[in-house]
């Protein structure tokens, strides 16, 4: 086995075994896991709209997980996705609501603004680790809190939609709102830049030297700086694109789902990036089929619940244990290739030992 | 009433004694992760599972005493599959710390549903709360009377675990083991120390220090299981165990003041002023503190830092 197909194997691994630690839930529920887990897949995929609707929550897990990806694998642990997300889903409201502009350059200057409020809230931390060298977990973590208490400051105050009755904006205008894909359904444009931005930051780090030595400083850094890379101007550089990332998440949100901005408007996508970005070993394009995997897990869930007598909440325990299983994944895979590379050099020696021809 | 009046009543003290709790058992039990070098950032998860099984405990057997163990050791179990996975397995613990917040969030919340049938919240009025404790020599000074008497025993408790726990950490050999485990593992391991035994022993106080704190939430600060109750609480006692360098003692201080902030914050939004600038502050006040303070900061042997 190669690097890419034990890493794909372990985060396989990773997701059986947390279904299977479910279904021991589900069994002292008294519930049969399969026919559970049968009718979470048919809410999320069964019928068009099922489908529909599982991708268009998939759409803000694409850029979250893009956002992860790109930091972490320029080796900054931004764990501040959702915080990014807030403030440039604030940002989209903001521009789709007052700005008096037609539709053709309201919506690009509400996505534009919504990644550039995003990006320059992710350099935060960056600048402060870089200045002074704060730990960014920590940073990332409280930057948090401080966007989604801002955001709700604003949204049940200066912005607050009259006689609303939690927290929530006006709706943005028409012009801002991002197409509709499949009638019925919130399936919306986003989807598509979304698999566009993975393209390009898959391409970014493939093809562009800047790219080439963020990986390589994510992998190495003392290394990169040794080659006369400039680590400190990549990590700010990347972070303001994670940032941005999860910004352009916050706009879809906004101007492709909810079309304002509602007081805690993100059930924690940004962690759920962290999750897919993990599981997606930072990769571009693979962020895209394990986003609508956990896309497909929140919205089938609900369709469980009703089906079934399970808590829609045991799709946030599966993911919880997913994430944990994950965080194991290096390790795991350096034993599992460790494990491959003795038996590849046994093999060798008996070969010889039998006198056999040395094929490498 | 003026705000200057509101600020500084002895109500406010009263109400800062009583959230601190929370905030500085979760933070004396990240100290002693952070201190061993498996730092959790998982305290949230890890109270919310005690405000679950310390109220669900004390439900079934009517009795606080049994709710407080019953939190303390649910919660002990669950750090301790942190600490497997980061001790034994090696795990990224940032990646294993966010896991165990939404297990905790997740797992609490969908064994609410599964056990109780409801959502949201859950109150029952055979649940015994902690007891309080007052002081009859102070009930003749009215100000001390209003703070100090008529509070939980956990508040007392938890203040003299702190001054135990700076004792253990800085004045016992296990103490230097689990310091010595975080700055200098091989070291610690050359003089014939099992790193992992220690590493595991400060994972169980870990656990039944956060699990105290989540009881006391559910069945002390209040009486009744509320979803996501801890409130963040989990990130502030971060934002301590940061703004104090990881010190027991100066944990008391900054967990004291972030209390005085939250009850502030509470008081505000009880006389409709906006809150939320109040209820930033520990977070806010924790970054600006690390961008100041970080230079000075405990680094281990090959200068990664540890606080």
């Amino acid at each position: 086995m190669k690097q890419r197909q034990v890493v794909v194997f372990v985060s396989l691994l990773a997701f059986v075994l947390s279904l299977l630690v479910g279904g021991v839930l589900i069994l002292i529920n008294g519930d049969n896991p399969i026919v559970a887990y049968a009718s979470l897949l048919k809410g999320a995929f069964s019928t068009k709209d099922n489908v529909a609707n599982t991708l268009a929550t998939s759409t803000q897990l694409i850029f979250t997980g893009l956002s992860v990806a790109v930091a972490f694998k320029n080796g900054f642990a931004n764990i501040g996705a959702e915080g990014q997300l807030y403030v440039g889903a604030m940002a989209a409201a903001i521009i789709g609501i007052f700005f008096p502009l037609p539709g053709f350059m309201l919506l690009p200057l509400a996505l534009i603004m919504s990644f550039a409020i995003g990006g320059l809230y992710g350099m935060i931390p960056a600048i402060l680790k870089i200045k002074t060298g704060t730990n960014e977990v920590v940073t990332t973590l409280m930057l948090n809190y401080v966007a989604i208490l801002f955001t709700s400051y604003l949204v049940n105050y200066p912005l607050k939609a009259p006689g609303a009755p939690i927290g929530m904006t006006n709706n943005v205008q028409a012009g801002a709102k991002l197409p509709v894909l499949y009638h019925g359904t919130r399936f919306n444009a986003g989807f598509l830049i979304a698999v566009l931005a993975a393209i390009l930051v898959y391409f970014y780090f493939k093809n562009t030297v800047k790219g080439y030595e963020m990986r390589l400083s994510g992998q190495n850094s003392e290394f990169a700086s040794y080659l006369g890379i400039n680590v400190d101007n990549n990590i700010i550089l990347s972070m303001f694109i994670s940032g941005g990332l999860a910004g352009l998440g916050g706009a879809a949100l906004v101007l492709g789902i909810q079309y304002r901005f509602v007081q805690g408007i993100s059930p924690g996508y940004g962690f759920d990036g962290l999750t897919i970005g993990l599981m997606a070993n930072f990769n571009a394009l693979a962020v895209i089929p394990f986003a609508i995997l956990f896309g497909a897990m929140r919205s089938g869930s609900l369709t469980m619940e009703l089906l079934t007598n399970i808590p829609s909440e045991l799709s946030s325990v599966i993911q919880a244990l997913v994430i944990l299983f994950m965080s194991s994944e290096n390790s795991v895979t350096k034993y599992i290739k460790d494990l491959l590379e003795k038996r590849e050099s046994i093999k060798k020696q008996k070969m010889k030992m039998k006198g056999g021809v040395d094929h490498v | 009433m003026s705000s200057f009046s509101i600020i500084f009543s002895p109500e406010i003290l009263a109400a800062t004694l009583r959230s601190m709790p929370p905030i500085l058992l979760a933070g004396l039990a990240g100290i002693m992760t952070k201190r061993a070098g498996i730092e959790n950032i998982g305290l949230e998860g890890l109270m919310l599972i005690g405000c679950f099984s310390g109220y669900t405990v004390n439900y079934l057997t009517e009795s606080w005493i049994l709710g407080i163990l019953g939190g303390m050791i649910a919660t002990t179990l669950i750090a301790l599959v942190f600490g497997f996975f980061v001790i034994v397995l090696r795990s990224n613990k940032i990646i294993a710390g966010v896991a165990i917040n939404s297990l905790g969030a997740g797992l609490s919340t969908y064994l609410l549903r599964m056990m109780f049938g409801v959502k949201g919240s859950f109150y029952d009025p055979r649940v015994q709360a902690i007891p309080r404790a007052s002081f009859s020599g102070l009930k003749s000074i009215p100000l001390l009377d209003t703070i100090i008497n008529n509070q939980s025993i956990i508040v007392w408790i938890s203040i003299i675990l702190a001054l135990i726990i700076n004792l253990i950490l800085f004045y016992t050999r296990f103490g230097t083991y689990v310091r010595a485990a975080g700055e200098d593992e091989e070291a610690l391991a050359t003089s014939g120390i099992n790193v992992k035994k220690i590493r595991f022993i400060t994972i169980i106080f870990h656990g039944m220090l956060c699990g105290l704190g989540g009881a006391y939430l559910s069945t002390g600060y209040l009486t009744q299981f509320i979803e996501n109750m801890s409130a963040g609480r989990g990130f502030i006692a971060m934002a301590a165990i940061a703004f104090s360098g990881a010190q027991p003692l100066r944990i008391l201080g900054a967990t004291g003041l972030f209390a005085f902030v939250e009850s502030i914050a509470y008081r505000l939004q009880s006389i409709n002023v906006p809150s939320y600038f109040a209820l930033m502050t520990p977070y806010v006040v924790t970054v600006i503190t690390l961008a100041i303070t970080s230079h000075k900061g405990i680094k281990d042997k090959k200068g990664r830092r540890l606080v």
